[in-house]
């Protein structure tokens, strides 16, 4: 048993005995946990990870005359000023207000741009009062000409996360990186045996105020992160999936380029690279064994994203150490993985804690209350808008043709209907294409007769059992206007078009008085 | 040598790959290729002891041959060594070295650019 005072009198003396995380896995297997636990005591540990939900107060200082900034934007992002009237927080996922630019530059690229110092055009607007008449301001402001920069992120460093697959026949575009069709590829993003929360499981000595390593500067632990959870399945002592979550505080104005940047998921959004690095005091034998797991008693639960839902079905479970390998065995087939987050950088910046620590210069602190180890699990909102399934909207009733029709014969009877999707099914109502007004136009101008020339093969289609929004979302995706809807034995039963959505959404505005 | 075929559209129908592979000791490999009616283009890779000789052949009976001069390249100050990239090259160009470092094969690259537009930071660069 040690304390943290004494450890902290071994790191003034030079005494102290500092090793990393990945160290200390071997150092237990080969000395044992009591053993370790006496010969050790601090082990540093390291993630250099896309962390969303991230971003920093900055504070202005007062112009003459004064404004009372109500709106604000740092290069064209925009920032919420809801705060007094020059203090703003940037949100590192806020895209840029310039359409053309949108997510290629966003909240987490200002935050670096600030670290490293650069200047960042500051447009301000407000509606002006007696006390603060100025309405627009427009200037350049840096790092040292701000009063306060303060990083403050409401949830970083996830213990343990799922990695992403997509199981659909197209490529999807996510959080979790580009993700292949046919699980073409998997994605997975924990530093695993040498991220923070993996090492302390159950939060037996991190919590408000443990100091840290905090993109390069000394930051603080200030409480749990928002949709902290102590409720996950574990093995291996350790949570199987995304858990507990922090809160994290540093000042930027002591923050290093090297160990934060702003980048860029294709086509979902910006995000904050975060380089995050906790100490962990082994107290004793309990905490030295917690602190060996390795990457392969690391449970990680591959997931399908291919599933726009909130749980997403779970296709296979892994480990660090199989993930990292570079390739993964899912159904006899050989799927290549890619990790998110950067593993070299999570390595060096355990050892720089680690050098910090040595050198005297970090002294550990004592928590003034620790992390909640039990009782807390994120709720999910329920959205009060029952969501409309495509069997419940209303469609026109179902009319279909088959691959011999003759196009003169489609034609009228599109016209008849007055529809411009017809699909094109065989005699058990199985989809063979799709048609649209467009391609009877196709047909005429270039003298086909038949419909099985000139009818789509690839169709994109709808299940009954979707939400419209999906629907909607997919019909914006591939700029169609119809979808068929299959059953689950995969036989045609309607239509669905962005007209019927267009109605729907009529009715619902006309139901919320909008 | 990579090479990119110009196939104009009379050459199309001729089976000048064909021939080329029976009566040249070339290994040919197509790595990819976008080829209709009204004439097309191929990227292939061509080796052997006869590969020259091949070349010339192909040149010859009217396919425009044009060497690829591309250059992949991985700016070292804005890549962070994540390895987003590495499971989405379609010719495993991309590797993770023992130190994790993420490494840029030029010589196995065939210009796809999946890693060029999926890098969270744009450090991957195909320029020809």
């Amino acid at each position: 048993m040690k304390t943290i005072e004494e450890i902290n009198q071994r790191i003034k003396d030079g005494d102290a005995v500092v090793v990393t995380a990945a160290e200390m896995t071997q150092i237990v297997k080969e000395n044992g946990a009591d053993k370790a636990a006496e010969d050790i005591d601090v082990v540093t540990t390291g993630t250099f990870g896309a962390m969303c939900s991230s971003g920093a107060f900055l504070n202005f200082g007062h112009t003459d005359p004064p404004i009372k900034m109500t709106k604000t934007y740092l290069n064209g992002v925009e920032a919420y000023s809801g705060l007094a009237a020059v203090d703003t927080y940037i949100g590192a996922t806020q895209p840029s207000r310039i359409p053309e630019i949108g997510i290629d530059y966003g909240g987490a690229h200002v935050i670096e741009d600030l670290i490293r110092g650069k200047d960042i055009e500051l447009v301000a607007s407000s509606y002006g009062t007696d006390c603060y008449p100025l309405t627009d301001l427009k200037t350049h402001v840096n790092i040292d000409n701000l009063n306060e920069a303060i990083m403050l992120n409401p949830r970083n460093c996830y213990q343990n996360y799922a990695a992403a697959i997509n199981t659909t026949d197209e490529t999807i575009y996510t959080y979790m990186g580009t993700l292949l069709p046919n699980m073409g590829n998997v994605s997975f993003s924990s530093a695993g045996g040498l991220s923070p929360l993996l090492n302390d499981p159950y939060f037996q000595t991190i919590g408000m105020g443990t100091k840290i390593f905090l993109c390069g500067a000394e930051g603080y632990v200030i409480g749990e992160g928002t949709q902290h959870n102590t409720e996950v399945q574990r093995k291996n002592g350790v949570p199987v999936n995304g858990a507990g979550t922090l809160m994290l505080k540093g000042d930027m104005k002591q923050m290093d380029p090297d160990y934060v940047r702003g980048a860029t998921m294709p086509k979902y959004g910006s995000t904050l690279y975060v380089g995050l690095g906790i100490p962990i005091p082994v107290l004793n034998s309990d905490i030295a064994q917690r602190t060996a797991i390795s990457d392969e008693d690391i449970v990680c639960q591959i997931m399908d994203y291919g599933t726009p839902k909130r749980s997403k079905p779970i296709v296979m479970e892994s480990n660090y150490k199989q993930l990292r390998s570079g390739s993964v065995e899912i159904n006899g087939v050989e799927i290549e993985t890619s990790p998110l987050s950067s593993y070299k950088k999570a390595l060096e910046i355990a050892l720089e804690l680690k050098s910090w620590i040595n050198n005297g210069d970090f002294l550990l602190s004592n928590p003034v209350k620790l992390l909640k180890s039990e009782g807390s699990s994120p709720r999910p909102l329920e959205i009060r808008r029952q969501t409309v399934l495509v069997n419940e909207i209303k469609s026109k009733p179902l009319i279909t043709t088959s691959p011999n029709d003759d196009i003169g014969d489609v034609a009228k009877r599109m016209v008849l209907n007055s529809i411009n999707h017809l699909p094109v099914v065989d005699a058990d109502q199985k989809l063979l294409g799709i048609v649209t007004s467009w391609d009877i136009a196709n047909a005429v101008a270039k003298g086909k007769t038949l419909l099985k020339d000139v009818m789509t093969k690839r169709v994109v289609i709808a299940r009954e059992d979707e939400p419209v929004d999906v629907i909607a979302r997919r019909i914006d995706k591939h700029e169609i206007s119809g979808l068929p809807i299959i059953s689950k034995n995969n036989r045609v039963m309607g239509m669905i078009t962005a007209e019927d959505i267009s109605r729907l959404m009529c009715a619902r505005n006309l139901k919320d008085g909008v | 040598m990579k090479a990119w075929l110009k196939f104009s559209p009379k050459m199309v129908n001729q089976a000048v790959i064909t021939d080329l592979i029976k009566n040249y000791d070339v290994s040919f490999n197509i790595l990819r290729a976008d080829i209709n009616p009204k004439g097309g283009k191929m990227l292939i890779e061509i080796s052997g002891s006869e590969a020259e000789k091949g070349i010339e052949y192909i040149e010859k009976a009217g396919i425009d041959l044009s060497p690829v001069n591309r250059v992949v390249k991985k700016d070292t100050d804005l890549c962070i060594d994540c390895g987003a990239c590495v499971s989405l090259c379609p010719v495993k160009a991309i590797s993770v070295e023992k130190d994790w470092t993420v490494d840029v094969n030029d010589k196995e690259c065939v210009g796809c650019k999946l890693c060029t537009y999926s890098c969270p930071t744009k450090a991957i660069k195909v320029v020809e």
